[in-house]
């Protein structure tokens, strides 16, 4: 590597109980060396250091490194995944003697044998790419269930360990989950940046990114691997940006490498489909994944063949997403559904005895799915909705511009009505549908539940609902339920408790 | 995923607020007095098929269809830099971020302009190889829009992280030193570049303003603030020749 190091650390340099050994790596935020354990401890003898100069630099830049190595450190610490690499631990280097370190933080990880980036330039087309794949795709996969996006999927961020097996790494582009997308740095690596995302609008907070940016970063990667090439033709990034571009605009057509085996060749096709809603999600591309790695082409993973299971599981989540993507259309009275199925959807987690009208049932429930956190759950919509308008679709109260089923106020639900995330070009107008009133609640209810304080006083859930009447602010400033709402509030907290499973939170 | 933004000539109709018509790579569109064209031109002068010009990518191609008009695009931006376009030349690649295509039409000059806001600049400290985690926009550092960007930066970058941002009319002084022509109006069509050229989400004029959008010149401040594409190294851009000369 001819890039001079962004952090320089001498062999032998002490950091905690670490001594640092040769260099491993670097990229344009900071470098990772190898180090071994020379005092007492509980750690392993050896690991890698990261090293990210957040001692030094001007304060705008300082201000940008930091929300780079938080997002890694907050990572770190909320998730530990058999797939994910491993932090043991943060340091911060304290020595006045050398600017240029002092004050960087540590990042005490896992040591791995080496990438997948050097690898694969050593030896293309590696014998176990399968087996390697489908570690990282379950890696993908646990991500994911955690509710993150890891953002920078590339050969280079998956390292491979002692035993053969790989693991994710270099989080720092991965970012929480708000509802149904996140928000990262706009930084990305052109081959793997999914179409829809390169030349994408760029808000303040960064750019909107989904799981399905991860799942196209792994349809490329699965083709590198498999065939030494990248999906897209074009000598250049450039040339293979245009590419794609081309391909999701329609006026080309993917055409993957005639080595790629006949199992991959669906599945990367499903990786690399044009729009994010058409993608592959992420426990369907598992299975499959495991499948194609268990069907013979690699020995070390033994694994049942069972086509029919995978076949069937697509389906199912082809007709899930169908119902999911279809909000403006649906009715509300079934869609193909038989009426006693819709009696009992979703019962583990809403019970069926308490009065919440059947035909709400399943987008009550699917709204609560939208979002992965675990305090929206289908007990607290149908809750609020109970408590809200009594389950009526025709609620109209302008003195408080609150109209429908939800309660929504018009200009504000304008910004959460759209499933992409993106606000609707105008002010939807009353009556609102009660399929577009809850569906929005859904993703409004996961935007409001990360942004309330930690350690507020009562069940999170009802301040979540409070919040949703309010502001999650006012509930923040006021500390807990604010007075004028308390009525409100043992309303959704009765029904709650009323709605809620017996053994269910 | 537009890549090439099309300004056709003003016409008496929209005088306030031209067009813009975006094109996708590989999307063409032909202009000429014919109706039939994508952007038909009325003016006696002009050929019934004028031209095309199409996206490639990040820059754009042109054809000239006429019979013996020769088109000049130019660089507003590049002290007379400009290439000729002679007739019957089909896919001619343009390499400016900001063309201006003049048509000689009988007498008049006719101005297309030509935006390439997607053009690739190389940021210090990426690597030769294309697998570098890199800033999702680049911008070039010699162009006005960037000195427009860093005067409406400056305050921030120079210690005050909420300084108020500096007005319109400010910016025009800030940059008289080194741009004497600047005036309100062409601060003012830069930061509206900026906003189109960085991707911000599209401004509040669109419909009624919700919570989440500021002011234009806040948004594009903030963003480039963020992403460092404005360094306190970049201020120089700011000072006078003779200042930069001893860079």
């Amino acid at each position: 590597m001819t890039e001079p190091y962004a952090v320089s650390v001498p062999k032998g340099y002490r950091v905690g109980v670490w001594e640092v050994r040769e260099p491993i790596a670097t990229g344009a935020f900071g470098s990772v060396y190898a180090a071994r354990r020379a005092g007492e401890g509980e750690l392993p003898r050896t690991a890698a250091l990261k090293f990210l100069p957040t001692g030094t630099g001007t304060p705008r830049q300082l201000a940008h490194l930091r929300d780079l190595v938080e997002r890694e450190v907050e990572l770190h610490r909320r998730l530990t995944r058999p797939r994910l690499v491993r932090m043991y631990e943060t340091l911060v280097v304290d020595d006045p003697q050398r600017p240029d370190l002092d004050g960087a933080t540590v990042l005490v990880l896992e040591k791995a044998e080496g990438s997948l980036s050097a690898r694969l330039a050593a030896s293309p087309r590696p014998g176990d790419g399968p087996a390697l794949l489908t570690h990282i795709c379950e890696g993908l996969a646990q991500l994911h269930r955690a509710g993150w996006v890891h953002g920078d999927l590339k050969p280079a961020n998956v390292l491979l360990m002692q035993d053969g097996s790989a693991r994710l790494a270099d989080f720092n582009m991965a970012a929480e989950l708000e509802g149904t997308h996140a928000y990262t740095p706009a930084f990305s690596t052109p081959d793997y940046t999914p179409p829809e995302l390169l030349w994408s609008e760029i808000g303040e907070r960064g750019r909107r990114i989904r799981p399905s940016a991860d799942v196209w970063a792994f349809g490329v990667l699965a083709h590198l691997v498999l065939t030494d090439s990248f999906p897209l033709p074009g000598g250049t990034p450039s040339a293979r940006r245009d590419a794609a571009v081309a391909y999701a605009r329609g006026t080309d057509e993917l055409r993957l490498s005639p080595e790629l085996p006949d199992a991959w060749r669906e599945i990367v096709r499903c990786a690399l489909a044009r729009t994010h809603a058409d993608r592959i999600g992420t426990e369907a591309l598992l299975r499959r994944v495991e499948a194609a790695a268990g069907s013979g082409c690699s020995p070390r993973i033994p694994r049942a063949r069972r086509p029919r299971v995978v076949l069937g599981t697509v389906a199912a989540t082809v007709a899930v997403a169908a119902l999911g993507y279809g909000v403006s259309t649906w009715t509300g009275h079934g869609g193909g559904t038989d009426h006693s199925a819709l009696a009992s959807y979703g019962a583990s987690e809403l019970r069926t005895d308490k009065g919440v009208p059947v035909v709400y049932r399943k987008l009550i429930v699917d709204s609560a799915h939208i979002c992965p956190r675990p305090d929206v759950t289908p007990a607290l919509i149908a809750a609020m909705l109970k408590a809200g308008s009594n389950f009526n679709p025709d609620l109209s109260d302008p003195g408080k511009q609150e109209f429908g089923i939800a309660r929504w106020t018009p200009r504000v639900l304008r910004w959460w009505m759209r499933d992409d995330g993106i606000p609707a070009p105008a002010t939807p107008t009353p009556p609102l549908s009660p399929s577009v009133s809850i569906k929005s609640m859904g993703r409004y209810l996961c935007f409001i539940d990360p942004h309330l304080k930690a350690g507020l006083p009562g069940d999170k859930r009802v301040l979540v609902a409070a919040a949703y009447q309010t502001s999650y602010g006012k509930v923040n400033d006021t500390g807990g339920v604010p007075p004028e709402y308390s009525d409100y509030s043992a309303r959704v907290a009765h029904w709650l408790k009323e709605y809620t499973p017996p053994g269910k939170k | 995923m537009y890549s090439i933004i099309v300004v056709p000539p003003p016409t008496p109709e929209d005088e306030h607020r031209p067009a813009q018509i975006r094109l996708a790579p590989g999307e063409r569109l032909t202009f000429g007095r014919a109706p039939g064209n994508d952007l038909p031109i009325p003016h006696d002068g002009v050929s019934r098929g004028a031209g095309e010009l199409t996206a490639q990518g990040a820059f754009w191609i042109l054809s000239n269809l006429s019979a013996q008009a020769t088109y000049v695009v130019e660089n507003p931006e590049g002290a007379g830099e400009h290439i000729k376009v002679g007739p019957g030349r089909l896919d001619a690649p343009v390499p400016f971020e900001f063309s201006r295509i003049v048509l000689p039409a009988a007498g008049d000059l006719l101005t297309i302009e030509v935006w390439a806001p997607r053009h690739d600049y190389l940021r210090e400290g990426a690597g030769p190889d294309g697998d570098t985690t890199a800033p999702a926009f680049s911008v070039d550092r010699t162009k006005r829009y960037f000195a427009v960007l860093a005067a409406l930066c400056e305050p921030r970058l120079r210690g005050d992280p909420h300084a108020p941002l500096p007005t319109v009319d400010q910016v025009v002084d800030r940059l008289r030193p080194v741009w004497p022509a600047a005036s309100r109006t062409s601060v003012q069509w830069n930061i509206d570049y900026l906003a189109v050229k960085l991707r911000l989400k599209p401004g509040p004029d669109t419909a009624d303003p919700g919570p989440r959008l500021n002011g234009k010149k806040e948004s594009l401040v903030s963003l480039a603030l963020r992403f460092d594409l404005v360094c306190e190294d970049d201020l120089v851009v700011l000072a006078g020749p003779s200042a930069r000369a001893a860079r």
